[in-house]
């Protein structure tokens, strides 16, 4: 390999420090290096046409860049060489200037000699470096948005609208969700259904968008750009092209009458209905479970669209991308038995009395009292029930149910301006653009606000008894109300379960589906091509939830506007000959990338490429592109093939977290001991065992892990596999006689260059105390001869076995 | 059947009745009771230091290897609270360093469970030979036989008293309060408030046409039966309901006498209940 060294000046930034003209002649000295320059700005245009023509009048083929941190200029000198015609991968850049002079400024000889090493480092990784292809794949621009409430119609409109197909599959037989069924909405209290329905009717004409009600999932295949899925679309009994959506007519005369889950039981339907008038599509459905078949709404079909002998089909179809708007299920009030929700007919949840708001509600838009079926004049709300409650398992805020019972009480009292309604709260959440002023506003019309929990509810003679505590007056009081509401918190719908298993969506401890990144990416899955949107991620309002529709839907159109994508050529790969189908890597990789028949296949369109299968993989098949083995212990071996200092420490730092902490602490000028040679990683995952080891055993006395901090990992759980494996090493470091202390692990953020700094700090003093890697077991080794001798260096050291032949 | 029998302070005392039919209602179902030998307080009194009263019950269960039974609530709800704190190993290990018996894990029944158990199935059936006859009673759970959670029942909302009256052929009356404190650990401090707590009690079993309170717990027991004369005094209102112990309740339908449950210790009067039961009993036999 013909490899170029260009050493920067940096200005003064590198050569105030370091002796930049010692530095290029160590280079130029290096095997394989065919030129060495010391450059004042390389990534000047001059610095870079230096390089560039190297490239083409010396024929380098590899380049190693002398500088500053790669996380700022890497993808600078990536261009430069591709446009002198090299492979953009034949790239290493060696970071004297962020983790050396910026961090050694009082050390000026020890810190040239680390540059050595960097540089030196750098060389040897370069020597490896194979010419890596970024492949295009052609994908399909086809979308799946799986959930039919206002997260996902919001996405179907957009992505059709941009010219993108849209598969928008609902498992009930009409779109809409939960808005569709509710009355006025905050903070503006416009109707819910007028806002809603021309949405619906927008996506049911889209050319573009093809509705897919009462369907399921059953698998998902594929990954980013080619998934294929199969389900089904459940007979609902009715012909949907014949069916003119009159429903008077067969419900009419259907005798089958049930509760109405549309309603929430409030009211009743038939066994033919249609889930609420302004269904879309505008058909009605059989219910299976409750038909009795005797035929009357097959008679009295004015356009004979009844087929009872209509069967569930099955379909497959093509995406290149999914969005996930699975949405919530309403906490189960039952649960709560102490306010006796199924059991006391006067107390409703929120939901309830969202559809005796509704105008075409069961109620006719009045909220009456179950037991009597008078008009409710005393209402009290109950807030957090189910939400905020450790005893149920739900620790979250709900998120909406403050602003929904503000709500429902200025509607009733606007309605009923002498109507006694109290709101029993814990802390009211009003955070919103206009929320505050409803939560006044709500005030002003006289809803008293009532601060503590609600023990219990009991039945009186005359309805029904409130006991509650009032903080502000410290009081516990009995109260007489005409219906009790229990304001119900969200939970994940359950019917989600089947496509977060068959995608492998990760969940939080809440149990909603987790984002990519809780900040930074509100709307992308761990997988690729995946994106969630709405509650499905979360209890939140509607104005969010189409904002996330809409996101996810910009996020899939990037994705796949072009019909191609670009595949990222840094991702792992599998020796086929050397991988004895263990399995090992497919539960440790994060993106679930890998699947084995026989022996393993890692997806590549799926890999993220942090590495951690690589090390994980007992036979070494996995091999992780930019970061083999080959090309990682050939830095180990450079860094220690000196050891100029003592005592020498190499570091394995992961490229998001720890590397950038330790490229914040050169920003920052925070000082610290030169004693540690840095090798970058993609992630603390790909820190495999048998490098730390290689590192001892060439003299190192410490090796240092660092990663994201815990919970923080850009991979999930990759710095968690390194605590582990790490764990493991240093029992194993035990046994043979080594202080496990020579190894250590630590996270560090981004923004934590100064821990990163006195990590290296205590590590330097921890390991002068230890001494010279092999003094444990010299000092073994000398008692094992002489064990009449105590050794007042460490009296608690036993002596190991075998330590003679390890220490030789 | 053998369990080991803990019969709690009570029994000594104010609940002697408790203790008398719950040995006979043992015996009418076949349950062999041994009882712990040189028992000592559940804990109760030592609510103040946790640590001391999970101490106390882990030496009562590592008394003995069979499961044991209570027939007070308050003992079975400081028993199981131990038993589940104690699967915390450095808890355990910190009790056991005192105990000279170690504690290595037990099973707690109520008495009441042990009732359900034995009338359980066709042969259960068989062994109530006195049914009750329709007889009204208000189930009273108290506040502690179902708590902590997950133990005999829910902890909100119960429904096993109801099953056994109806297994025994009578009525369980639909009264709200059957939750409510009996005042029972206020009653000294705060005399007034119990003595509310235990009118508002009975008036809703009365209003709900029960012809007697079913209890569960010695100090609800005393709050109901023993108090229920002061309580009269202080409001002006007639209540006589006889509040019986599940056992004497059970011990009736089971066929045992007055005498070996105790039903003249009771301060209302009891031996009316079983008096109209036996009489309703002897009508439908004339039927």
């Amino acid at each position: 390999m013909r490899i170029g060294v260009y050493v920067c000046h940096c200005g003064l930034n590198i050569a105030s420090v370091l002796d930049v003209e010692e530095l290029r002649r160590f280079a130029e000295s290096l095997p394989g290096v065919v030129v060495a320059r010391d450059l004042q700005f390389t990534c000047s245009d001059a610095g870079q046409d230096a390089i560039k023509n190297d490239i083409k009048e010396l024929g380098v083929e590899a380049v190693v860049v002398s500088a500053c941190s790669p996380r700022l200029h890497e993808p600078t000198f990536r261009r430069t060489i591709s446009e002198a015609g090299l492979n953009q991968y034949m790239l290493e850049m060696a970071n004297i200037r962020e983790q050396c002079s910026w961090v050694h400024m009082e050390e000026p000889a020890l810190a040239t000699q680390k540059a050595k090493d960097l540089i030196a480092m750098a060389v040897a990784k370069a020597s490896l470096l194979q010419p890596l292809e970024s492949e295009t794949m052609p994908v399909s621009r086809d979308v799946l948005v799986v959930g039919g409430g206002v997260a996902g119609i919001s996405a179907a409109l957009d992505l059709a609208n941009a010219g993108l197909r849209v598969y928008l599959l609902e498992r009930k037989p009409t779109i809409g969700g939960y808005m569709a069924l509710l009355t006025d909405v905050f903070p503006t209290n416009d109707c819910s259904i007028c806002v809603l329905a021309p949405k619906m009717a927008e996506a049911l004409a889209h050319p573009l968008i093809n509705i897919m009600t009462y369907s399921e999932i059953l698998s998902i295949d594929g990954s980013v750009g080619r998934f294929t899925v199969s389900g089904v679309r459940k007979a609902r009994y009715v012909d949907e092209s014949a069916c003119k959506g009159c429903i008077g007519e067969c419900a009419g005369v259907c005798p089958v009458e049930m509760p109405n889950e549309y309603d929430f039981s409030i009211g009743k339907r038939k066994a033919i209905y249609m889930a609420i008038p302004q269904s879309v599509p505008l058909v009605a459905c059989i219910d299976e479970n409750a038909c009795i078949g005797c035929g009357r709404c097959e008679e009295a079909c004015p356009a004979d669209a009844i087929r009872y002998d209509q069967q569930d089909q099955e379909f497959r179809l093509d995406a290149g991308a999914i969005v996930v708007a699975t949405g919530w299920q309403p906490f189960d009030a039952k649960r709560k038995e102490e306010f006796g929700f199924g059991r006391l007919r006067d107390v409703l949840t929120t939901l309830q009395v969202e559809r005796m708001l509704n105008a075409a509600g069961p109620t006719g838009g009045e909220v009456v009292r179950p037991s009597t079926g008078e008009v409710a004049r005393s209402i009290a709300f109950l807030q957090c029930v189910g939400s905020r409650d450790q005893t149920v398992g739900n620790l979250y805020c709900s998120r909406i149910c403050c602003m929904a019972s503000l709500k429902n009480s200025q509607l009733i009292k606007e309605k009923y301006p002498d109507a006694d309604i109290s709101i029993h709260y814990i802390d009211m959440r009003a955070g919103g653009e206009g929320y505050e002023e409803f939560y006044l506003r709500a005030q002003r019309l006289g809803i008293r606000f009532v601060r503590g929990r609600a023990s219990s509810v009991e039945q009186g003679e005359d309805g029904v008894y409130l006991h509650y505590e009032d903080t502000f007056l410290g009081r516990s009081v009995r109260k007489r109300y005409d219906i009790v509401v229990l304001s119900i918190g969200l939970e994940p719908d359950s019917g989600a379960d089947v496509i977060g298993n068959v995608l492998g969506l990760a969940r939080r401890p809440d149990r909603f589906f987790e984002i990519a990144h809780p900040k930074m990416r509100p709307v992308e899955a761990h997988i690729d091509g995946v994106f969630i949107a709405g509650c499905a991620s979360g209890p939140k309002e509607i104005q969010v939830s189409i904002a996330q529709g809409s996101a996810a839907a910009s996020k899939a159109m990037q994705l796949l506007i072009k019909g191609e994508l670009d595949l990222d050529p840094t991702v792992a790969y599998v020796d086929q000959d050397r991988c004895i189908g263990c399995k090992l890597c497919v539960d440790t990789c994060p993106s679930k990338a890998i699947s084995v028949k026989g022996t393993a296949l890692v997806e590549e369109a799926r890999c993220k490429g942090c590495g951690t299968c690589a090390a994980a993989c007992p036979t070494d098949a996995i091999k992780m592109r930019l970061f083999t083995d080959e090309q990682i212990m050939a830095q180990v071996e450079a860094a220690t093939a000196v050891k100029g200092e003592y005592p020498f420490i190499v570091a394995f730092l992961c490229n998001w977290c720890s590397y950038a902490g330790a490229d914040l602490a050169g920003t920052s000028r925070i000082q610290y001991p030169t004693n540690a040679r840095i090798i970058r990683v993609m992630c603390a995952g790909r820190v495999d065992p048998s490098f730390i080891l290689e590192a001892l055993r060439r003299g190192a006395e410490g090796v240092l892990v660092m990663g994201c901090r815990i919970g923080e990992c850009h991979y999930v759980k990759g710095n968690l596999q390194a605590l582990q494996r790490v764990q493991v090493l240093r029992s194993v470091l035990e046994k043979a006689g080594l202080d496990p202390r020579r190894v250590r692990i630590a996270w560090c953020a981004a923004s934590e260059g100064d821990i990163l700094a006195r990590t290296v700090k205590e590590f330097v003093e921890e390991l002068k105390d230890l001494g010279p890697v092999g003094t444990e077991l010299m000092q073994a080794a000398d008692q094992a001869i002489r064990p009449g001798l105590t050794d007042k260096a460490d009296p608690n050291k036993k002596p190991p076995n075998g330590a003679e032949q390890k220490e030789a | 059947m053998k369990l080991a029998y803990y019969p709690g302070c009570v029994a000594r005392s104010t609940g002697k009745e408790y203790d008398l039919s719950t040995r006979a209602v043992a015996q009418a179902l076949g349950v062999e009771l041994e009882e712990i030998s040189d028992w000592n307080c559940c804990g109760a009194t030592h609510c103040s230091n946790q640590d001391l009263a999970v101490a106390l019950s882990a030496r009562n269960l590592a008394r003995t290897g069979l499961p044991v039974m209570t027939s007070c609530s308050i003992c079975y709800s400081n028993l199981r609270d131990a038993a589940i704190r104690l699967q915390d190993r450095t808890l355990r290990d910190r009790v056991n360093r005192v105990l000279e018996v170690k504690y290595q894990g037990s099973t707690i029944k109520h008495v009441l469970e042990v009732i359900m158990e034995g009338l359980e199935g066709e042969e259960g059936g068989k062994r109530v030979v006195v049914p009750l006859g329709g007889l009204r009673v208000a189930p009273y759970y108290g506040c502690l036989l179902t708590r902590p959670k997950g133990g005999i029942d829910s902890p909100e909302q119960p429904q096993v008293l109801e099953s056994l009256i109806r297994r025994l052929g009578g009525e369980p009356v639909e009264f709200p309060l059957k939750m409510l404190c009996c005042g029972g650990p206020i009653f000294m401090p705060q005399d007034g408030a119990a003595s509310e707590s235990v009118l508002r009690i009975l008036r809703s079993a009365r209003q709900a046409g029960a012809e007697a309170v079913v209890a569960v717990c010695p100090l609800c027991h005393l709050m109901l039966d023993a108090k229920q004369r002061l309580a009269e005094a202080k409001s002006g209102e007639e209540l006589g309901l006889p509040v019986l112990y599940v056992t004497q309740l059970a011990g009736i339908a089971l066929g045992l006498g007055p005498d070996e449950l105790g039903l003249e210790m009771n301060s209302v009067s009891a031996l009316e209940v079983a008096e109209e039961i036996y009489r309703r009993m002897s009508g439908e036999q004339q039927c």
